[in-house]
Formats: C-alpha cells, sequence, structure tokens
C-alpha cells in the first residue's frame, strides 16, 4: 500500500512528501542531487520495473529530498575531496609522496573555506536562513575555477581536472537528457508512487 | 541555574559547540558533507574525558579487544555521534527527515493507540530525532524527559529548538517531575525516557549488564507501576547516511505484587536483555561517554 502525504507541517507549516512501504521508490530520481545521479537512478528504476522483489521491512518510510541518495553523495564527496587534495598536492613544491601527505589536510581545511567564509557573508548579505544552495553553487565554482587553472599547466594533476571538467560536462549533458525524458520520468516517479 | 561565564560556552558541552552545528547545517553543501563529519569526527577525539570514558566501556562490552583497536571504534562512535546530532538538528531547521524503517511495528502502533504509555530508550543512535519526529507524526503527546544540560544557555538553545509537538522535561526536580509524569500519562500522553544511565541524584536501581554491576534509573518503573501502563523498549538506530531504523520490543508489563523491589528487579531484567542486545548490535552507536560501569570508573 502506498501513500504519498505531505507530514511534519508542525509550527513551521514546511511539509515534505513520502512514499509509504514501497522500498523500489529509494531509485527514484527525485531522491538524486546531480543530473547524472538522477539519470542512472531513472534508467535502474526502468530496469527494476520487471517485478524482481527487493527485501521489505515491516514499515518503511522514505522521503522525496534530493540528498537522500547515499551512494551518491559519498561518491561525490571522495571525488571532491581527492581532486582537492590531487591539486595541492601539484601546487606543493615538496616530493610527491610528502606532498600527497600535506596535501590531505590541506584538502580538509579547504573545503571549509567557502562555508567558513562564504557561510558568514551570505548570512549578513541574505539573512539567518538556509544557505547551503549558495554555498553549494559558491563552492562548485570555486572547484570549476581551480580545475579550469590546473588543466592548463602542465602537471600530473592536470589529467585530474580535465577528468573534473569532463564530469561536469558530463552532468550537463545528463540534464538535458533529463529535460528530454522529463514525461518519462515523471511518469516512472508517478507509477511508483502509485 | 546561573547564567555561564562566558567562556563556558567553549566547553565540549557548552551552547558554542550546537549554535555551530546548526550553522553548519545550514551551509554545509550535503556532497561535503562526509568530508566535513570525517574531520570532525577526528576534531572530536582530542576530547579527552569522552574518548576514555568510550574506551573503558568498550573493554567491558568487548572485552578481548585490544586498546588501539578501542581507539579507532572511539573514532566510529564519534563519526556516528557527529551524523546524528547534524541529522538532528537538520530535522529541527529543514524539516528534512532521514528514510526509517520500523522493527517490531505491531508494538509500535499498539504503544500510540494505548491511553498512555512508556517509551523507555538509551542514548543510541538519535532517540532525540526519534522523539522530535513522532512529536509531529504521531497522535499521542509526546513527553521526553532527559538530562539536564551543564548551562543555562544550553538548556535554552535545546528548549527553544524543540519541535512543536514535544515537550522536554529535564529531570532536575525529581519530586515535582513525577508527579506531574504521572498526570501527562493518564492524559493518555507518552512519556519518552532514557533509561540506560543514571545522572546526578536521581532514584535507581541495581542492574547487571554484560555482566557487571551499575545502575538504572528507577523512575520509569516506578512510574509504570502507578500509572499502571506498559512500558515499550524503543531504540532508534542509525542505519547508514540519513536512515535509521526504529526498533520496538515486547512491552514490559509491571505486575504489582506484595513484593515491589522483586516487581522491579523482573522489569529491570527484561529491560536490560533488550539494552544489552541493542548495546552489542550497535556498540558503535552508543553514546555514553561517561563510564557507563562505576567499577571501571573507580
Amino acid at each position: 500500500m502506498v501513500h504519498v502525504r505531505s507530514v511534519l507541517a508542525g509550527d513551521r507549516s514546511v511539509t515534505m512528501n513520502v512514499i509509504a512501504d514501497r522500498p523500489e521508490a529509494r531509485l527514484l530520481p527525485s531522491r538524486h542531487h546531480f543530473a547524472i545521479a538522477r539519470l542512472v537512478a531513472f534508467l535502474r528504476l526502468q530496469l527494476r520495473a520487471d517485478g524482481r522483489s527487493v527485501e521489505t521491512p515491516e514499515h518503511l518510510i522514505l522521503p522525496i529530498d534530493r540528498d537522500q541518495s547515499s551512494a551518491e553523495i559519498y561518491a561525490i564527496a571522495t571525488w571532491v575531496f581527492l581532486t582537492t587534495a590531487s591539486y595541492f598536492a601539484c601546487l606543493l613544491p615538496l616530493p610527491l609522496p610528502l606532498a600527497l601527505l600535506a596535501a590531505i589536510p590541506l584538502a580538509f581545511i579547504a573545503i571549509h573555506i567557502p562555508i567558513v567564509v562564504g557561510g558568514p557573508l551570505v548570512r549578513l548579505l541574505a539573512g539567518e536562513k538556509n544557505h547551503v544552495r549558495t554555498i553549494s553553487a559558491i563552492t562548485m565554482g570555486a572547484l570549476l575555477i581551480s580545475s579550469l587553472y590546473i588543466a592548463r599547466t602542465a602537471t600530473w594533476a592536470r589529467v585530474v581536472a580535465w577528468l573534473f571538467l569532463t564530469v561536469v560536462a558530463g552532468n550537463a549533458i545528463a540534464a538535458v537528457i533529463l529535460w528530454m525524458l522529463r514525461g518519462r520520468v515523471q511518469a516512472a516517479e508517478k507509477r511508483c508512487a502509485e | 541555574m546561573t547564567r555561564p561565564a562566558w567562556w563556558q560556552r567553549f566547553r565540549a558541552r557548552g551552547v558554542f559547540w550546537r549554535q555551530l552545528l546548526r550553522f553548519a547545517t545550514l551551509n554545509v553543501p550535503p556532497w561535503t558533507e562526509p568530508v566535513i563529519i570525517a574531520f570532525w569526527s577526528a576534531f572530536f577525539l582530542f576530547w579527552g574525558p569522552a574518548r576514555r570514558g568510550l574506551m573503558r566501556n568498550l573493554v567491558v562490552i568487548k572485552p578481548r579487544s585490544l586498546a588501539i583497536v578501542n581507539f579507532f571504534r572511539c573514532y566510529r562512535v564519534f563519526w556516528n555521534f557527529a551524523w546524528t546530532i547534524a541529522d538532528n538538528i537538520r530535522f529541527k531547521e529543514s524539516r528534512s527527515i532521514p528514510d526509517w524503517e520500523f522493527t517490531g511495528w505491531k508494538y509500535f502502533q499498539e504503544m500510540q493507540s494505548r491511553e498512555g504509555a512508556i517509551l523507555l530508550t538509551a542514548h543510541m543512535g538519535s532517540y532525540d530525532l526519534g522523539a522530535q519526529l513522532f512529536s509531529e507524526t504521531s497522535t499521542r503527546r509526546i513527553v521526553m524527559v532527559r538530562a539536564p544540560e551543564g548551562d543555562s544557555e544550553t538548556q535554552e538553545f535545546e528548549e527553544g529548538h524543540a519541535a512543536g509537538g514535544l515537550r522536554i522535561e529535564f529531570n532536575t526536580r525529581a519530586s515535582d517531575l513525577a508527579i506531574d509524569l504521572l498526570s501527562v500519562i493518564r492524559d493518555g500522553s507518552i512519556v519518552a525516557i532514557q533509561g540506560d544511565r543514571v545522572t546526578g541524584d536521581i532514584a535507581f536501581l541495581p542492574a547487571t549488564v554484560f555482566g557487571q554491576p551499575t545502575r538504572v534509573p528507577a523512575g520509569p518503573f516506578a512510574l509504570a507501576l502507578a500509572a499502571r501502563v506498559p512500558i515499550y523498549p524503543v531504540f532508534v538506530v542509525r542505519l547508514g547516511r540519513r536512515r535509521y531504523r526504529l526498533m520496538t520490543s515486547r512491552p514490559i508489563e509491571l505486575v504489582r505484587s506484595r513484593n515491589r523491589d522483586a516487581d522491579f528487579a523482573r522489569a529491570v531484567e527484561q529491560w536490560v536483555e533488550e539494552l544489552e542486545r541493542a548495546i552489542a548490535e550497535g556498540w558503535f552507536q552508543w553514546f555514553t561517554f561517561d563510564p557507563y560501569w562505576p567499577e571501571i570508573a573507580a
């Protein structure tokens, strides 16, 4: 039995859609953040339409939230971290093994910078509310600029930079494909929620 | 409670860290979250008293383990702790909920349909998130009893960020609170209490957990006996990123007899059985940062 409902109106009148007792809803494109992941989720959802059984807990509540996919988020986080660490390693005037070692803490610190610097600035300009989208754009923008710079250098890290740029371009293409398939995606999501 | 000195907000349990976490949930992109949490979980390892407390507890839970292994296990506990407190704040700030799986669903429904019940839980997974969430979805009013915060600022912060349908009671004034909770249960509400550790001067009952003597709070058992309602052991276990399981077990029925101590002992035994099972399976999310067993603390 499926329930798509709004819960948690609470005192702040914010609602969220959830799907109950449909484990395959984990694959809904709407539960993924980036276009590539949404497209992959859509394809997996289509393949799952063969009626294969999925392990069902006694009761299950799945919210429809674009940041719910752990596999996607862990993959992106690891990739962003390794990319940042590679850029530091190639820029540090140290032998490569030492540079890689030093790059790890530097990458941890660098990933905090858009949040620590951008967060208070955005808060100052736009007030105290949820600024995750703005900080996401700033962080991705900083990575994009760094990648464009590193891609033009003659270092080994240019391979990493080109990989980053290729994935960003791939994501843009996936977004276009998803836009073209939007009717089918919506239909598949609706079928899953019914 | 008097206003704390300005520097006390930076203590391990001070309000600064909660404000920082709130700032993070409002600003950190989800796709950098694992990196940020990995970093801050390592930072928690510098919190000496908590790390030492965890290591001492792990010696009892995993008796044949090496100290170095337990050190890395501490990191795993802090990693889970960071995720659960972040999920809790995220829910409070943006009403973003995780995936929920339920086991013991029939007991959970039974608890919700009863006219008053006691939900007994432990400092495991996101007990706060569970209470906050179900206060907003349940038809029953939930009253959560928890240990008082170290200072007034932190307590105000917690009270100010609670969910609408949830009432938080801090167990500082035990006698007044007992009467209050009794009337709350008689009105048909659910009282959620953490039953794994004794803080401050609250009444306790002797228990044996993992073969070591310890104490569990007497309040939930006395309340169940007075209100004539069952106790439902409920554990909120973190399964992964934004994914939780709510496990409800067979209720503990306290039957009044001539021997009150024996009544309590039977109930405590059943509770400890559930608690041990939950801790054995989920030691990495039992957030007890002080030595739990008095003998190992000495």
